[in-house]
């Protein structure tokens, strides 16, 4: 679905991402893992058209995006949650919502996408009149996960979406996920919690230093020597 | 007694005006996050359309706003293509730096072309109600510029409103607290940014109009508004429109009293020194979230 090939990304004459390359098939969750300053959140802002891209290319369904504007990739089907501040502070939930459905894609069908959402987040029809800014952290993430499913996607990105929450809101996020993919869309997410990712993700690719350095299934990687020693030694 | 009231009148009137053109220069820096400091040409520019509009045209100036509105929001959509389209490439830091550099610049452009074509000569327009006034005992509300403070006011209302109540105006409020999550939700920033530009430069040229008729136009006028706005702004702190339009009028209150209190050589230090009071006291403004 999401095919990413020898993919270079640089911050002026800082290159940090070195030919990455990786696929997310339909209907999978598919994981990025690997160290602070690897290169994940670059990945992910490259495929947005957040960063631009200095070589490879990025496709979708076949087809090329990565000329493409942020807003003209969202059409197309990709919805991506950013790290931290993901949701606008200054507007209320429900203004939040209705802004998710913002693209041509999602706006006609705005009202019973926003239903679907608020069937899935009770809390978030709770608390619709209230400021983004004023929830807390695990009502936050409810909302930039509603927020971004407010559009429709095909495909779901997300940026470390464990970041600064605590451990029940992370396990909730994460039933989440995988409640998604049951739905339809798939997902590809970057994460440090690499002992919680591998139990919800299909496929993980190891990115360290801008590169891939290895990847495999869940099971495969659970007991691959390299991830135990690296990341699951706590 | 009466000369304290009327100057207090006096004042509160042409701050008005510095509400309506610090609503436009706001607008443009809160969502492109530039800071145009040839927004005050642009009220020179909306002054002389209006002046041609009356003088050529025959048209009533209150009647020529919402033509003298399109013509500027057309010069808005031509400088943000021009120009602006680029500095809104670069990270928000370097946009303020490069946008005063090329507005700079714009500043001494539309000043020569304005001279060029407009002659240095002051113009103002009479009507024939330009001295009609209400008067209470002695003191004089003058109608023009009365009518003036409630057009300010209208279009603070009406901008509110878009940003408020439409789509459209909520994506321009996402843009400008945060365009990578705009662009995110699907919203097309560069189209946000062009209309917002626009639209501030529709807002400076019926400013325009308004100083036109209650004040006096020459090329030179513009540095001067874009100085008393950009206090305003300061004042009423980012992120509140209605503020703008009372900040405006608190200034001019302020150097309406300073000039009758102090002399009139006081109006500008007590406007600059109300600047550095409330950035000192209350950095975010009068009317402004904290961060």
């Amino acid at each position: 679905m999401l095919e990413v090939r020898d993919l270079e990304v640089a911050y002026g004459d800082l290159q940090v991402v070195w030919g990455v390359s990786f696929d997310v098939p339909e209907r999978s969750i598919v994981a990025v893992i690997g160290p602070n300053g690897a290169g994940k959140t670059t990945t992910l802002r490259a495929i947005m058209s957040l960063l631009p891209v200095r070589g490879g290319t990025v496709s979708f369904r076949g087809k090329p995006i990565s000329g493409l504007l942020t807003h003209q990739i969202v059409e197309q089907g990709l919805v991506m949650i950013p790290e931290e501040r993901a949701t606008f502070a200054g507007m209320t939930v429900g203004q939040n919502l209705e802004l998710g459905a913002y693209a041509k894609r999602a706006r006609p069908h705005r009202d019973e996408t926003m239903d679907e959402v608020l069937a899935i987040f009770p809390r978030l029809a709770e608390r619709r009149k209230q400021l983004a800014g004023t929830l807390s952290g695990g009502e936050r993430q409810m909302l930039a996960i509603g927020k971004a499913l407010m559009a429709r996607p095909e495909l779901l990105i997300l940026d470390e979406p464990s970041l600064g929450l605590a451990p029940v809101v992370v396990e909730a996020t994460f039933e989440t996920i995988r409640s998604i993919r049951e739905r339809g869309v798939s997902v590809l997410m970057v994460e440090q919690h690499v002992e919680m990712t591998l139990e919800v993700v299909d496929h993980a690719y190891i990115l360290e230093t801008g590169r891939v350095v290895g990847d495999g299934s869940s099971d495969e990687l659970r007991h691959d020597r390299r991830i135990l020693d690296a990341y699951l030694s706590m | 007694m009466q000369l304290v009231i009327q100057s207090a009148i006096s004042g509160l009137l042409i701050g008005g005006m510095y509400g309506l053109i610090a609503l436009g220069l706001a607008l443009a820096f809160g969502v492109l996050k530039v800071l145009n400091v040839a927004h005050g040409e642009l009220v020179m520019l909306g002054g002389y359309v209006t002046f041609f509009l009356v003088a050529v045209v025959g048209l009533d100036p209150f009647l020529s706003m919402p033509l003298v509105f399109v013509a500027t929001f057309g010069v808005g959509v031509l400088l943000y293509l021009v120009l602006f389209r680029f500095v809104v490439r670069f990270d928000i830091d370097t946009r303020i730096k490069n946008s005063l550099l090329i507005s700079f610049g714009l500043v001494l452009i539309l000043q020569a072309l304005a001279v060029t074509f407009f002659t240095a000569d002051e113009r103002a327009i009479i009507t024939d109600y330009s001295t009609a006034a209400l008067t209470f005992e002695s003191i004089r509300v003058p109608f023009i510029r009365l009518a003036g403070l409630l057009v300010a006011v209208a279009l603070s209302v009406g901008l509110q409103q878009l940003l408020d109540r439409t789509t459209f105006g909520h994506a321009i409020k996402a843009t400008s607290e945060d365009w990578a999550l705009a662009s995110l939700a699907g919203i097309d920033i560069r189209r946000v940014y062009l209309v917002a530009f626009a639209i501030s430069a529709g807002l400076a040229g019926v400013a325009g109009t308004l100083i036109a008729l209650g004040f006096s136009v020459s090329p030179s006028i513009g540095l001067g508004w874009t100085l008393k706005a950009l206090i305003v702004v300061v004042l009423a702190g980012l992120g509140s429109i209605r503020g703008l339009i009372v900040a405006g009028m608190l200034l001019g209150l302020a150097e309406g009293l300073a000039s009758v209190w102090l002399g009139g050589a006081y109006r500008e230090i007590v406007a600059l020194g109300a600047f550095l009071l409330v950035l000192l006291v209350r950095p975010q403004g009068l009317f402004g979230r904290r961060e």
